[in-house]
Formats: C-alpha cells, structure tokens, sequence
C-alpha cells in the first residue's frame, strides 16, 4: 500500500471510528431505559425537568422571572436567579428545533437522552484535545476512554438529566479550544474559549475549575520563563471576554469581581499586562535604567496589591470563600461548620476503591501518561501536567469531583497507552535502516565531541576578547553558546540514539497483553456501568430467591397519590432529600428541596422531625402542614432511608436549635444509636421514630424485626395523636401521614385520640 | 453503624466496659442521701472548702469516691464539671491524656475570671473511683458531665466529643452555654517553640539566599518538579485524602482470615492498605514507563528482549495482584487475571 492510500484510508477510518465511539458512549448509557423506561432519575434532575418544562411551556423571559412559590413554602423561591440556566435552555432548544422540523418529540425524551447525546461530544472532544497533545491515534483512544470511562457515565446515563451531563463535554471542549489558542496564540481561538467557557459557566457551578486552572496554566507558563505573544493574546481575550459574559447569568452575577474564587485569574490578568508592558519598556530603554524602573515598579505593585486585597477583604468588598470551598481546602471544616455540606454523601472522601472502580486501569497508566508529558513539556503539557495534578488531588477530597478527574485521566493513559502502542508496532526493519546509521555515526563523534569542543570555543573566544577590552563579557558569553552547543548535541545524540524493539517475540508478547488489557476494560466498564450506575433510584429492583426479578415502585406509587387526592395547594413536608422529586411528580408544595439555601428552614424541618408530638405540632401548624412523608426501608430492608438518615436531621437541626435539640439524647448511655427496646426516651418520643413504627409490630402480630438495622421491635409500637396515617406504600416504604386538625370540641389532641379508643380520662371526673 | 463507630471512638471503652461489668452492681447509692438540709452554715463550710481546694490545684478539685458524694451532696447552690478520665498508663487511654491539658487550659481560663459564677472544675481518675464509674454508669472515657447547681444528680449535660473534638476551645463554648460563664481559653505562649520557628526561619531564608542560584536551577529542574508530581497523584488516587479526612488505623488485626491491612467494607480502608495500593500503582506505572522510555535506549537484542520480558510480566503480575485486591475489597467483582 502506497503512502497516498494509506493517507486515504486514515481519512475515512477515522471518522468512522469516531462514529463508532460516539455510538458506543449513547449506548452503553442506555441500560436504565432498556431495564426500566424513559423516566427522569434520581433527585437533583427533578427540578431541571420541571424548571424545563416550565421554559419550554411558557417562554424563556417567563422562566428567567418565574417566582415559584411551591417550594420553599412559605418563602418561596426566585428562581431564575438562583439556577445554572445551561441545561434547561440547551434542551428547550433542542425541543423547539424538533419541532420547528416537525419531528413531536417529547420534552421528556429530550431530557432523559441529553446527558447520553453530550457523552459522543464530549468523546469527540477528547479526540481533539488529545490530538493537540500528541497525535490523532492517541487522540482516537482518549475518545474511547472516556467514551466508556465509569467515572463519566456514573453522572450521564439517560435519565440522568443533571448539570454534569453537559458541563463535561463544555470542560473538555474549553480546555481544547485554551489550548489551541495558546499554541496558536490567535484571538479567535481565545474568544471560541471565552464563548464556551459562558456556555459552561451557564451550565454548572464547576466553572470554578476553569476559572482557576486557566490562570494556574498562563502563571506557571510565566514562572517557567515561557511568556510569549500568543499567551498574552490568548489569556486577555479569554480573560475580558469570558468574565464580562459569565456576569450575564444572574446567579453568578457580581462574583467575578468580588469572591476569592475569582481572583487568581483577575490576578494573573493583571500580571500579564504588567508583563507585557515591562517587555515593552525593555525594547525602549537601556538595561540598566530597565533594571531601576522594574525594581521600582514591581516593589509598588507588590505594595499597592497587598495593601489594596488587605483592605478589600477586611472591608467586606470582596467575599471571603464560600463554604463549599473551605471545605475543599480545609477538610476538617465542613464537618465542625456545616453539616448540611457534610451530610451529602457525594461530599465524602474518596477511598482508593473507588477510583479503581470508576477508572480501571487507567488510573495506572495515567500517570505514566504525566511522565511523558514532562518528558515533552511544551505549553500544552504542562496544562495537561497541572489538571491532573489538581484533579487528583480534588477528586480526593469528594467524590463528587471524580468527574473532573476522569477526562484528564482518560487523555493521560491514552498518551500512554499510544505511545506503547507505537513502539512496539513500530515497523522493524524501516526503522533499523534509518534510525541505527545516524547511530554509528554519531558514536564515532561521540568519542572525540570532547576534545572537538575545545578548540571551537578557544576560536570563539579569541577575537571577541583581543577586539574589545570587555573580556568577561565575552567569556560568558561564549560560554554560554558552549553550554548550548554541548546541549544540543547530547540532545541529538540521545534522540538518536533509540533503538527499535528488536524481537518480535517482545512486540507479540507486549502487544496481546495489552489488547487483553483492553479487553478486560471494556468488560470492567460495561459491569460497572450495568450494575451500579444504572440504576433510576427512583425505581428500584431486586433479585427475590427464586431469580425473577421484583420491581419497587413505591416512590411514584406514593407521589401519583398525592398527587391525586390532596388539594391543589398542600403542604407537604419531608426531609430535603425528596423535595424536588414530589414537586417534580406529585405538584405538591414544599417545604424545604435539594437547593439547600436555606439552613435555618431545614433545620426547622429537622426539628419538626427530631421532636415530641407537642413542640412539632407546633411547628407543623405553623408552616401550615397539611402531610409528612417519610422514608421507611425497615419492612423491604433499604437502607436509605430517613431512620438512617435521622442523625443528619438532628445535627443540623442542633445547629441552630442547640436548646430544643440534642444529638447525645438520641444515644444510649452506650453510645449507640438504636431503635429497639433499648432506644433512649428522646428517640422513641421524635415524631420521626413515631412515624416510622407506626403500626410496624401490627404487621408482623407484635412479632417486627426492622430489616435495615437488624433490630427486634418491641411488640407494641409508638402512638400518634397529631397525625394519623393516610397512606403506605406497598412495600411500605414511602408513609404518608395527615396532621389533624384542631380539635372540634377544643380538647387537646391527645386526649382527643385517647377519647376516640375508649379511654376516659381518670384524673377529672364530672 | 454510625453508633458502632461512636463507640469504638475511644479506645479504652470496651476496657472500662468489662471492668464494669466484672465488679458486682452490689453497691448501691449509698451516700446520696446522707447530706441532710443542715443549714447555710454547713454549705458556706462547703463552699469554702471547696474554694480552697479548687485555687490550691490550678482550679481544679480531684475527686475520689467519696469526696466526689461530698461535692454533689445536698445542699448545693453551685454547679460542677466532672472530668471522668484513665490517666494511669496501664490504661493506655490516649485521648484522656489527650484531653487532660485541654481540660487544665480551660480550668485556669475559669480561675481567671473574675465571676466565677458557682462552677467549680472536678477530676474523677478511674483508679480512684471506680464505684462512681459504675454507678453513673460510664462506660468510656474520657468524659465530661456538666451538674447543673439547681437540679439534682439525675440531670447531668454530656460533653460530645465524637463532635466538639477534644480541644479546649469547644469546650469552653459549650460550658460557657451552660454555665453562664465567659470563660476564654488563652493557650500559653510557648517561647521555646516560637524562638524555634523564628531561628528556623531566618536560617531557611539565609540558606536560600546563600544558595540562590543552585535553589534557582533545583526549581527549575524538570526532574524534581516531575518527581513531585507523580508522588502527588500516586497517594492522592490512592485515597490519601480519604485517611487524612477519616482518619482510620494504620492497620488492624485481621479476623477470620481476612489479613489484617484490609479494611472491611467496599468504602472502608486503613492507612497500610492504601500506602499499598499507592506502590502497586506506582510499579504497574513504573514497568509501562520502563517499556516506552528504557526499552528502545537498550541497544543489545538479547537483553533489550529480556527487559520487556520482566517488565511485561512485572506489569501483568501487579496488575493481577491489584484486581485480586479488588476482589477482596468488592467479592462480587467478576473479573481476574492470574490469581483466582
């Protein structure tokens, strides 16, 4: 085969095979739809589908001032100014194009296929970042990778209609577009950056990541002595442009400009300039003035900077770091000063087993990858170098933020994995002719390079030192080319001086090793893919004893009855966790949701759960409650639910209703936190407790045993007075409760509900 | 699980628990009832005495058995905090002794105060009343009751330590709320490590100037700069963050079989165990690094083929040995390679 053919082939192949990955991403994330149907998962998508659907019904101005006061009751919640708008909009849009060409498809299916259609971008990207790093094949792997890459697909599965499922393919894209821009140093290519940098900045809160990473890069390019035009181009028109745009979406607002997030880059923008200018005086001025004037200039700035943020932050001008961040720095932080970040699971640590389970054996091979990127270390590389550094070590701290990580890793191992690749299928004998002639030569020279050196730099030396009197000048100068020269020449010698892989029986062995290896990913993706992160959450499944297979579907279960038979205004309260999903489905309102911006009302929630009968009564009159919902996984043994989840409501509600609530009282003297017999007064008196056991031991005849936490119950359960039960799942594990009303005749309710049972009050008698 | 956690939390608990239980529960509250309303003469006895005793020791009364029935005894217009603690080694209580300075710290933090507002500052060592242990029935320690000066002994505050932590600062607020004092916590100046730091410093700064244009060429040098990195990222995806965060036992004894350094549970692990996954990593990446870098630099036939040899097998072994791992860590993970 010719050289043009093969030329030819490669154009067409690797489209195809770029089709080929895209189509494997969608597929492999469509597991959920196949096991179960096209249903929105989990919570946080929720509230995007809903907020969706109110954009695509009724205009994007509409959305952009929609108040919704079916959440957060009786606060409410503005929120167009308080959501990332990029997902809504972006599917909106997709929608109304559709049906512009006259293709009806449902918004839903819009929602629940988005995250999937992002993925085969998002692999596209891949390809051409990595292409910039090194060549097209790598480029072509990196594209499977992250294709198929669990720690991607764990947060863009088909259903799975959240921020994340376009914000990486936005992270992925900005970073190629950077740094094409640095490489080619063309304004264009800055500005395609700042526009997609708003776009992601529209879409997720993560742009905090872009917004420091970039700088880091233009910075340490500086430290490294690396400034150059195309830096300075591509920075400005990144930096003016990409800020005065992220200022448009109302949540980000003023932030740019005031928050510690945002300051390296406006920092670094600064310095650039300074840089700039100072090259600029360089070429105009003497170097010894330069010299004085750097001196002055750069010891004012310091100066006037230092002064300036001092003031600045102590003023309150410029915010201190949010919360969310502290806890990203200082890990012990979050624990002590807000349990309500500590409380969500995806804010834990991340253990090493986790990152082998979302990577393979990529998280090997992808600092290998690093080492070969220093080994080159242009421009592109240390960016390449600096993202995983800091992704690896964020990814650590949550495991949110191995989402972050895994596209690095995925464009790292694939450096890897194509450079074996390439050598050893390097063709052999094409090689030995060019690569081991240059090699003898070269040893000859070798030999005498040392005494060859001399002679020219004595040559060098000597007309510069007798034509001028500056000897030393000279001196260091020839010098210096000396070091260079000899540089140089090492350099070519040891590039020369590489060696094809001689036996074939080394390739063979190499080569099928690593084809199994990939192998065994592609396996290790697809099970992982399959059994843990397609899994709606909102419809569960399990394996009864015989095999066949038994679907829970509590959750819609409980929410289509709200929806059907409260009234259109009710009040439902439940913990936070489940807000957006019964706004979502049953068009209820609540209380508190899963925008947790409000501590003090959650903990209101939390205390309303954590206390007896009277004070939460109380509380529940006041917030006109007219439901509670609770999760109760003791009957079917799921873990998740709100017994489990009750020390968090405590502690936060703690937090600020230290007198009202104590976490120690729902401990036995032992320390233990349980539900049986020998649970503590406090805990078999909270409302929660109540309601959980609430005719659990009937349905056993006195005889339960709570499945989740392998506790006997004692055979008669708690009494309620305040609410009576109104509706229980099949498998009871969604309970809803009525609170009654004032009683009719004025006696307090629990002597009510005692009257209603035969009891006669013993103490009065008339 | 989270009540397993809070119990294991202090490593003398399971100890003082069988101690406990190994004493017969025969004693009874015994001098509870003994102090008999003798009037305001008997308790300003009291209270100076306790005074004197409480200003003789830096703020703090330690107690016995029966000087600590002394001190809750009826009449009583003051309120108390009981540290219970296990100072003596054979113990080996390491956060009693932990908290103990801390302890001080804010009992001469209160000794200061001008209001002393009725609260005194008491000490229960283990060795010295056990019969106290059992019968308020403290089966950890250390631990902290507050004894409110208008309720009776039956009402008592516990200081949480599984989420105040054990420094003096919480613990002062938390009294503070209590007891209606303002008490602050003034750490000592300790001037033996200040001049340390300083001295330190002024040679650090004093060697990187001596050294500027050799410190200049190591911060410019690819290898170092290359060498951080990668240790960067081998303990940080190996869970590094996750120990620092949780801080877990280095290792642990190993039950029924399993070996000891592997933590149970899928997100569960010990300090060895993910120092151990960092080398794994750090191999399997090393003999991929040997087979792009060091392979094609060997010019013999016969022994470039053996280097690819051992570094393949090399890899392909730490790599089965890393799946294995896995499985012990996941058992129902399907896939192996060399070892079943």
């Amino acid at each position: 085969m010719s050289v043009e053919t093969t030329s030819t082939v490669a154009r067409v192949l690797k489209p195809t095979i770029l089709i080929l990955i895209a189509l494997v991403a969608i597929s492999s994330r469509l597991f959920s739809i196949i096991r179960f149907e096209s249903v929105i998962h989990e919570f946080d998508p929720w509230f995007n589908y809903r907020t969706t659907q109110h954009l695509v019904k009724n205009g994007f101005y509409d959305f952009w001032n929609w108040f919704d006061e079916k959440s957060w009751y009786p606060l409410g919640r503005v929120v167009g100014g308080t959501v990332y708008p990029g997902i809504m909009v972006t599917s909106a849009v997709i929608h109304n194009v559709l049906h512009f060409f006259n293709f009806p498809v449902d918004i839903r299916n819009v929602c629940v296929f988005l995250a999937p259609m992002f993925s085969g971008l998002t692999a596209f990207s891949a390809y051409l970042l990595t292409k910039e790093l090194k060549d097209s094949s790598a480029g072509l792997l990196a594209a499977a990778f992250l294709g198929v890459a669990p720690g991607y697909i764990s947060r863009s599965v088909a259903g799975s209609y959240d921020n994340e499922g376009i914000a990486i393919f936005l992270l992925v894209f900005t970073f190629y577009l950077w740094i094409k821009a640095v490489k080619t140093g063309s304004a264009y290519f800055g500005l395609l950056t700042a526009l997609f940098y708003f776009y992601m900045v529209s879409a997720w809160g993560g742009y905090v990541f872009i917004t420091n990473l970039v700088p880091l890069h233009a910075f340490t390019l500086l430290l490294m002595g690396r400034y150059s035009n195309r830096l300075y181009v591509s920075y400005s028109t990144f930096y003016a442009v990409g800020t005065l745009l992220s200022m448009q979406i109302p949540f980000v607002g003023f932030q740019p400009t005031r928050t510690s997030e945002h300051m390296a880059a406006l920092g670094v923008f600064g310095l650039l300039q300074l840089y700039a200018f100072a090259e600029l005086v360089r070429g105009h001025v003497t170097p010894k003035q330069f010299k004085t004037l750097l001196r002055a200039g750069v010891s004012a700035v310091a100066v006037i900077a230092v002064v300036g943020l001092t003031l600045l932050s102590f003023s309150g001008v410029i915010a201190p770091f949010t919360g969310r961040f502290y806890s990203l720095y200082d890990t012990g932080y979050a624990k002590i000063h807000i349990p309500i970040i500590a409380s969500v699971s995806e804010h834990q640590p991340t253990a090493w087993t986790s990152f082998f389970f979302d990577l393979q054996m990529l998280i090997f091979l992808f600092p290998a990858g690093v080492y070969l990127c220093f080994k080159e270390l242009k421009d592109e590389h240390v960016f390449i170098i600096l993202y995983s550094v800091f992704a690896s070590y964020f990814a650590g701290v949550m495991v949110r933020l191995m989402l972050t990580l895994t596209p690095v890793v995925c464009v790292s191992a694939a450096i890897a994995y194509s450079t074996l690749l390439d050598t050893y299928l390097e063709k052999s004998d094409h090689v030995l002719g060019t690569n081991l002639k240059p090699l003898t030569a070269t040893n000859d020279s070798n030999g005498d390079a040392s005494t060859d050196a001399k002679p020219t730099s004595n040559g060098t030396k000597k007309p510069h030192s007798s034509g001028k009197g500056n000897a030393k000048e000279a001196k260091a100068t020839a010098a210096k080319a000396d070091a260079v020269e000899s540089k140089a020449q090492a350099k070519s010698t040891a590039a020369a001086k590489r060696y094809p892989v001689f036996n074939w029986d080394s390739r063979a062995m190499v080569i099928l090793q690593l084809t199994w290896f990939l192998f065994m990913f592609a396996w290790h993706c697809t099970y992982v893919t399959s059994g843990s992160y397609s899994s709606p959450s909102i419809v569960l499944a399990s394996r009864q004893q015989d095999g066949s297979q038994m679907i829970i579907d509590d959750f819609r279960e409980a929410y289509y009855w709200l929806r059907k038979n409260t009234k259109e205004d009710a009040k439902v309260m439940s913990w936070w966790d489940y807000g957006y999903q019964m706004a979502g489905m049953a068009n209820v309102t609540t209380l508190v949701d899963n925008n947790t911006w409000n501590n003090t009302h959650i903990a209101t929630v939390g205390k309303a759960m954590a206390t007896s009968e009277e004070v939460s009564y109380e509380v529940l009159r006041r917030h006109d409650v007219d439901y509670v919902l609770i999760l109760f996984g003791g009957v079917i043994g799921y873990s998740g639910d709100d017994i489990n989840k009750f020390l968090w409501m405590i502690r936060i509600a703690e937090g600020v209703y230290p007198n009202e609530v104590k976490e120690t009282n729902f401990f036995t003297p032992r320390g233990e936190y349980k539900v049986d017999q020998d649970a503590t007064p406090t805990m078999k008196n909270s409302l929660m407790y109540k309601m959980s056991y609430y005719r659990f031991a009937e349905l056993y005849g006195g005889n339960a045993v709570d499945h989740v936490r392998q506790a006997r119950m004692p055979s008669e359960g708690p009494k309620l007075s305040v609410l009576e039960e109104a509706y229980t799942t099949e498998n009871w594990l969604v309970r809803i409760f009525k609170v009654k009303d004032l009683d009719v005749l004025g006696r307090s309710l629990f002597d009510a509900t005692d009257f209603d049972k035969g009891k006669i009050r013993k103490t009065k008698k008339f | 699980m989270r009540g397993l956690s809070r119990t294991t939390l202090f490593s003398v608990a399971a100890m003082l628990g069988l101690a406990l239980l190994a004493i017969p529960s025969s004693i009874s509250s015994s001098g509870l009832a003994s102090a008999q309303p003798a009037g305001e003469a008997l308790l300003a006895k009291k209270v100076a005495r306790l005074s004197a005793k409480a200003s003789a020791n830096k703020g703090i009364i330690s107690l016995d058995s029966s000087a600590f029935e002394d001190v809750m005894s009826k009449p009583r217009n003051y309120s108390v905090v009981v540290l219970f603690t296990a100072i003596s080694p054979e113990f080996n209580c390491v956060p009693c002794l932990n908290f103990d300075p801390e302890y001080k710290l804010v009992a001469s933090g209160w000794s200061k105060l001008a209001d002393k507002s009725q609260l005194y500052f008491s000490v229960l060592d283990f060795k010295a009343g056990q019969e106290i242990f059992q019968k308020m029935g403290m089966n950890s320690a250390p631990s902290v009751l507050y004894f409110p000066a208008t309720a009776s002994q039956s009402t008592q505050d516990r200081y949480d330590f599984g989420r105040l932590g054990f420094q003096a600062e919480p613990f002062a607020n938390w009294l503070n709320a209590r007891a209606g004092t303002s008490i602050k916590v003034q750490r000592p100046i300790d001037y033996m490590d200040v001049c340390i730091k300083i001295i330190g410093t002024i040679a650090c700064l004093f060697t990187v100037y001596q050294l500027f244009t050799k410190a200049g060429k190591i911060l410019g040098s690819k290898y170092i700069w290359s060498a951080v990195s990668m240790f960067t990222i081998f303990i940080m995806i190996s869970g590094h963050m996750w120990n620092q965060i949780r801080n877990p036992p280095y290792t642990a004894p190993g039950r029924d079989g399993r070996p000891g350094f592997i933590a149970q549970g899928f997100q569960n692990q010990f300090g060895l165990e993910s120092q151990i996954v960092a080398v794994l990593y750090a191999l399997i990446c090393g003999s991929a690094i040997v087979l792009i870098s060091v392979v094609p630099k060997i010019e013999n036939p016969t022994q470039q083929r053996l280097v690819v040899w051992a570094a393949m097998c090399f890899f392909g072994f730490f790599f089965s040995v890393l799946i294995k791992f896995f499985q012990v860590k996941n058992p129902g993970y399907p896939f192996t390679l060399l070892f079943k």
